[in-house]
């Protein structure tokens, strides 16, 4: 049996996912990246292996992705998120032509057609502003734990501006909030929809009324967060049961395609 | 004319090779033509006939920066929101690498540069300075004016050098330079094969040569250099598929976008840029009036977005006919930061090439490519797109 390793190195966290011959995912894990991306490959890698008790020479390609890609020393090929991203949501959900992807500190929007192939994108420009790391920043102000920071939004009673999604600002913007006694869950859904403003400036142009939105990433496990998104999209945005792996599903089937010759 | 100047002592000092080398130090190389008696005038954006600088006996220099490098100086002259070409150039002329300079020529293309103008003269005071003022629209009497301000400028080189300039030598630089474009031309068209037979990155280290020397001494670097890439190879009919890139932005004045580009696997084989074909692909038509046909050239057949040439997408024809012509899979816009007018011009040639099934990535850069990671990351899944 052929087995194909998909490796994301991305900023905040290194993914690995093993599919078969059949394209079923086998194993998969995920470790915080750190400050040294290459040990952080080689640990989860270690633990791929070690779920199904197969040896790195089980593995008959890898394909590694994200910021990291290049210090994944075993990988074959080395291709961008971009792509990896849309296969893997390709894989995972069919119909979806959009993807909306944020990440620990970037965003990405793709057009994908059928075939899971990219017909166009965005990225957001240099800064972090609305990204996983700017929740973190934000949930670190308002004193609560990333799970919480997200569910806490649902129960917003009132909108709250936030003008800006800069990290430093914001900041500044929300400790304002908070010394005139703006209630917590109104706080969190003014950033969340601060955020998806900003993702939908970007995105608009890649949504059609017709097309099926993916959102992806780590982001895309908070919840507030996706309501707000889903708000401003005006349509229900399609979440994968583990939004943060789709990228090295991608980079596994990507992997698996190149071996068998496909691409 | 004389071939008067040697050239740089350098153990591969002919053609491409000697090009590249210039490339490598183009200032280094303007400081020893100015220890043999040149002068050396610098200029900034492609308005000024170069032919008019030359016949008065002038060795045009074009300004840059240097990428990426960390400005110290100039920020007592010009705040951090202006343009950062401007800024960085300015910084090299305020860290005395530009001491060789006898003048400078700047063009109002931009406010931009226009303000530069000031602050050097005012801070620096060149022994010669000139403003050439390039009119925002192509009417008629814009032409006019474009034809006078090219007389007055070469007249204000003649009271410099106290000596008249005659027809005869204006004539014969304007066919040095037309010889020149024309090699360059050539040049281009030996990257229409597939794979090419140049890389985007030594077509750049040619132009960029170029921004340095006497134009007698570039057209002979030129044949040579076009003599020996004509004999390279030309490759099968099965050579690997790449991709094939077009650059369209403001000024790329080094190799390093190119570096970026081909490092992912593609090849550069056009552009539309001021230091490429949208100064090299016309000619100055001559036995006419000289001033005339250098406003045609430098005026109307230059498509710097600071000229406006109405709202219709027809401006950007000539783009599409170089994608045709050159086979483009993709086009790579590269503008910096606070550069209004190709900015403005982004969405309209995106749109305009995306209906020709051409797709275009924009990279906003402030003069450093330094994100190159993130940059790069761009470049590839566009180019993974284009496969």
């Amino acid at each position: 049996m052929n087995y194909f390793l998909g490796l994301d190195s991305g900023s905040t966290t290194t993914k690995a996912v093993i599919i078969n011959e059949t394209r079923k995912i086998v194993s998969q894990a995920i470790v915080p990246t750190g400050a040294n991306s290459r040990a952080a490959i080689n640990k989860v890698t270690g633990t791929v292996l070690k779920q199904i008790k197969i040896t790195p020479g089980d593995i008959a390609c890898t394909v590694s992705t994200g910021y990291g890609r290049k210090q994944a020393a075993t990988a074959d090929k080395q291709v961008t998120e971009i792509t990896c991203h849309a296969r893997g949501v390709n894989w995972l959900i069919p119909d979806a032509r959009t993807i909306i992807d944020i990440g620990g500190q970037d965003f990405k929007i793709m057009a994908l057609d059928s075939k899971g192939n990219v017909i166009d994108f965005r990225m957001n420009d240099k800064c972090a502003a609305g990204t996983g790391r700017f929740m973190e920043v934000m949930a670190r102000v308002l004193e609560l734990e990333l799970d919480h920071f997200s569910v806490i939004a649902l129960k917003a009673q009132k909108r709250v501006e936030i003008t800006s999604v800069c990290t430093v600002f914001a900041e500044t913007e929300v400790i304002n909030h908070i010394s005139s006694g703006t209630p917590l869950p109104d706080l969190a859904n003014g950033i969340f929809t601060a955020v998806a403003t900003r993702v939908y400036a970007l995105a608009r142009s890649l949504i059609t009324s017709s097309s099926v939105v993916a959102f992806t990433g780590g982001v895309a496990q908070n919840i507030g967060m996706a309501k707000a998104l889903e708000e401003k999209v005006g349509q229900k945005l399609e979440v994968p049961p583990q939004p943060q792996m789709t990228g090295a599903i991608g980079a596994a089937l990507v992997a698996a395609n190149h071996f068998l010759k496909q691409e | 004319m004389p071939m008067d100047t040697p050239h740089l002592s350098s153990p591969s000092g002919k053609g491409l090779a000697a090009l590249q080398d210039i490339y490598q130090q183009r200032g280094k190389k303007a400081e020893t033509l100015q220890k043999q008696g040149r002068k050396i005038l610098g200029y900034m954006c492609h308005f000024a006939p170069l032919e008019i600088m030359s016949a008065a006996g002038f060795v045009p220099f074009r300004i840059f920066g240097r990428r990426g490098e960390n400005l110290v100086a100039v920020d007592d002259f010009i705040e951090p929101y202006g343009c950062p070409y401007v800024r960085n150039s300015f910084e090299q002329e305020l860290q005395g690498r530009l001491n060789f300079l006898e003048g400078i020529v700047m063009a109002h293309s931009c406010d931009m540069v226009q303000r530069l103008y000031g602050i050097w003269r005012y801070y620096r005071n060149p022994k010669y300075a000139y403003l050439f003022n390039v009119p925002h629209q192509v009417t008629s009497w814009a032409q006019d004016f474009f034809v006078r301000e090219s007389q007055l400028f070469l007249e204000s080189l003649e009271i410099y050098q106290g000596e008249k300039v005659s027809e005869e030598v204006l004539e014969y630089t304007i066919s040095l330079y037309n010889e020149i474009r024309h090699k360059i031309r050539q040049l281009y068209s030996l990257r229409k094969h597939h794979p090419p037979l140049l890389t985007g990155v030594e077509m750049q280290q040619v132009l960029i040569a170029g921004t340095c020397l006497p134009p007698e001494e570039y057209l002979q670097l030129l044949r040579e250099t076009t003599e020996e890439v004509s004999s390279r190879q030309i490759p099968g009919p099965n050579s690997a598929r790449n991709v094939r890139i077009m650059i369209w932005g403001s000024i790329v004045d080094d190799t390093r976008l190119f570096e970026l580009i081909e490092n992912c696997g593609a090849h550069v084989v056009v552009d539309d840029t001021c230091t490429g074909t949208r100064i090299f692909n016309h000619d100055v038509k001559q036995n006419d009036n000289p001033f005339q046909q250098l406003m045609k050239k430098y005026f109307l057949d230059f498509q710097c977005p600071r000229t406006d040439r109405g709202p219709g997408y027809q401006r950007f024809d000539y783009v599409k006919e170089l994608v045709t012509e050159y086979r483009i899979d993709g086009v790579i816009g590269y503008t910096l930061a606070y550069c209004d007018p190709h900015k403005l011009d982004f969405p309209d040639l995106r749109d305009f090439l995306t209906q020709h099934s051409c797709p275009m990535l924009l990279i906003d850069d402030d003069y450093s490519l330094g994100n190159s990671e993130a940059i790069q990351n761009r470049i590839q899944a566009f180019i993974e797109m284009l496969k």
